[in-house]
């Protein structure tokens, strides 16, 4: 088990954005995140992500708490320096790319391995070249962001993250800030990345293609995961009239 | 008094303005960062300490503050003043223009959208490296134009110095006039500045186009 996630609670002043949520993520498993805006997936990847603290509940990243419930129902996370080794686990891609604007590519994706985990040069130029490779952007290996579109901006920041050589990969709704026809490049890496069994957790309005592409789906409404299972019965036989209703909108 | 009398007499001035200038930036530039980082520390008494010092700077003249700054220790604590005249001068100097500079960093910092603050977190950076490697890099390019502003009103401010009688170009500029009847002096010292901030435009130009390499 990569990530296991339990009886996660996160408010924001009054309004609870998570109540009480769980799930895991095994090695190698593709998990899609569905649902409503505002229903709580971008809050849970950035509690999973350490971006946000949760109120209550349990983080655990291969058998190790990253945070715990106290006693008096509080959660309590390791020191400072312990989390840093927990950040190492997990990777994330933003909508908005949030690449170095005055990094060019390269450095974009060598600045961190090499000034936070120590690597040397030579290693992380060569993982560089080789991600970029992957991605298709070899060629622009010493382009800066600001000169390359959105869709070749977000593989630079998913080949950013896996520079880091992650246990796990969170995507925030990666196709969200871009033009339709920039989609397909995108969603192309992920699913080769799917392929090659890169541990993954996404959430998306694509519903084809999570249907295609993942292990398991999650349905999320009003901060609770209403549905969840094989992509096949999530999309095409769902129980709950939630969801039935959410998917019926993407159907026309 | 002929005419390169009257200039050799005035570079001397222009020597001194440029001492007051050179260590006024010295000092502010840095110092405006501390104070912009101090304004959003997490200690409350810290933020309003310094929003205080900020008002007080820019509420009043810098005129006013130099001479407080000169003579205050007299009338409060009776020092000899007698070899305080320069250095009261630079650290009236220094406090004002570091609060005019805090409050541009501070402009800076918080123009940098919050994606830069978050992508950094996640890929392990800490505090001060996200600071050094991603934050201030893109506040340098962003601040420039009003950096070079402010750097433009300091080589004119400093005339400013004549109140506490310190011989700089416009205090010599002065007494030669009044003394040889001529308005050469000024014209002298006005070319100075001109040419002065001429080059301070020519030199942050290149700086901005020199950041020119990423948008």
């Amino acid at each position: 088990m990569i990530l296991e996630m339990k009886n996660i609670k996160k408010h924001f002043g009054d309004h609870e954005v998570l109540k009480d949520i769980s799930f895991n993520v095994d090695k190698g498993e593709v998990v899609s995140i569905i649902g409503p805006s505002g229903s709580g997936k971008s809050t849970l990847l950035r509690c999973a992500t350490f971006l946000e603290t949760i109120d209550g509940g349990e983080i655990v990243y291969m058998g190790k708490h990253a945070a715990r419930t106290n006693a008096q129902g509080q959660a309590v996370y390791v020191d400072h320096k312990e989390l840093r080794e927990f950040r190492g686990y997990c990777g994330l891609v933003f909508q908005q790319f949030n690449l170095f604007p005055h990094y060019d590519i390269l450095k974009n994706l060598i600045d961190a391995p090499i000034h936070v985990q120590g690597r040397s040069k030579e290693e992380a130029t060569a993982t560089a070249m080789d991600l970029l490779g992957k991605m298709g952007i070899a060629d622009r290996a010493n382009a800066y962001p600001y000169q390359l579109s959105g869709g070749q901006q977000q593989r630079v920041a998913i080949a950013r993250a896996l520079a880091m050589k992650p246990q796990i990969l969170f995507f925030d709704e990666p196709t969200s800030a871009l033009d339709p026809e920039l989609t397909g490049e995108v969603l192309k890496v992920i699913r080769q990345l799917a392929d090659e069994h890169m541990t993954m957790v996404v959430v998306t309005h694509e519903m084809p293609f999570a249907k295609a592409v993942s292990n398991r789906v999650l349905f999320m409404d009003g901060g609770v995961v209403v549905e969840q299972g094989d992509p096949h019965d999530v999309f095409d036989n769902p129980q709950e009239e939630r969801t039935k209703q959410f998917l019926r909108v993407f159907e026309r | 008094m002929t005419f390169s009398t009257m200039f050799s007499t005035m570079a001397i001035g222009m020597l001194r303005s440029f001492g007051v200038f050179a260590l006024t930036l010295l000092g502010s530039m840095p110092l405006g960062m501390i104070v912009a980082l101090l304004k959003k520390s997490r200690f409350a008494l810290v933020r309003v300490v310094v929003s205080a010092y900020i008002s007080l700077i820019r509420g009043t003249p810098l005129m006013l503050q130099l001479l407080v700054w000169y003579f205050g220790p007299f009338y409060l604590f009776g020092m000899n003043i007698g070899s305080w005249r320069f250095p009261a001068l630079i650290l009236g100097f220094v406090l004002n223009y570091a609060a005019y500079f805090a409050e541009i960093y501070r402009g800076g910092i918080e123009s940098i959208p919050v994606g830069q603050y978050e992508a950094a977190e996640v890929l392990g950076y800490n505090r001060t490296q996200t600071f050094m490697r991603i934050i201030l890099p893109q506040v340098i390019k962003r601040i420039m134009p009003s950096v070079t502003n402010e750097v433009i009103t300091l080589v004119k401010d400093t005339s400013l110095a004549f109140t506490l009688a310190y011989q700089e170009v416009f205090s010599l500029a002065k007494q030669i006039s009044a003394s040889q009847t001529s308005f050469m002096p000024f014209l002298i010292a006005g070319v100075f500045y001109f040419v002065a901030n001429y080059l301070v435009e020519f030199v942050m130009g290149r700086i901005e186009k020199a950041l020119d390499y990423y948008k």
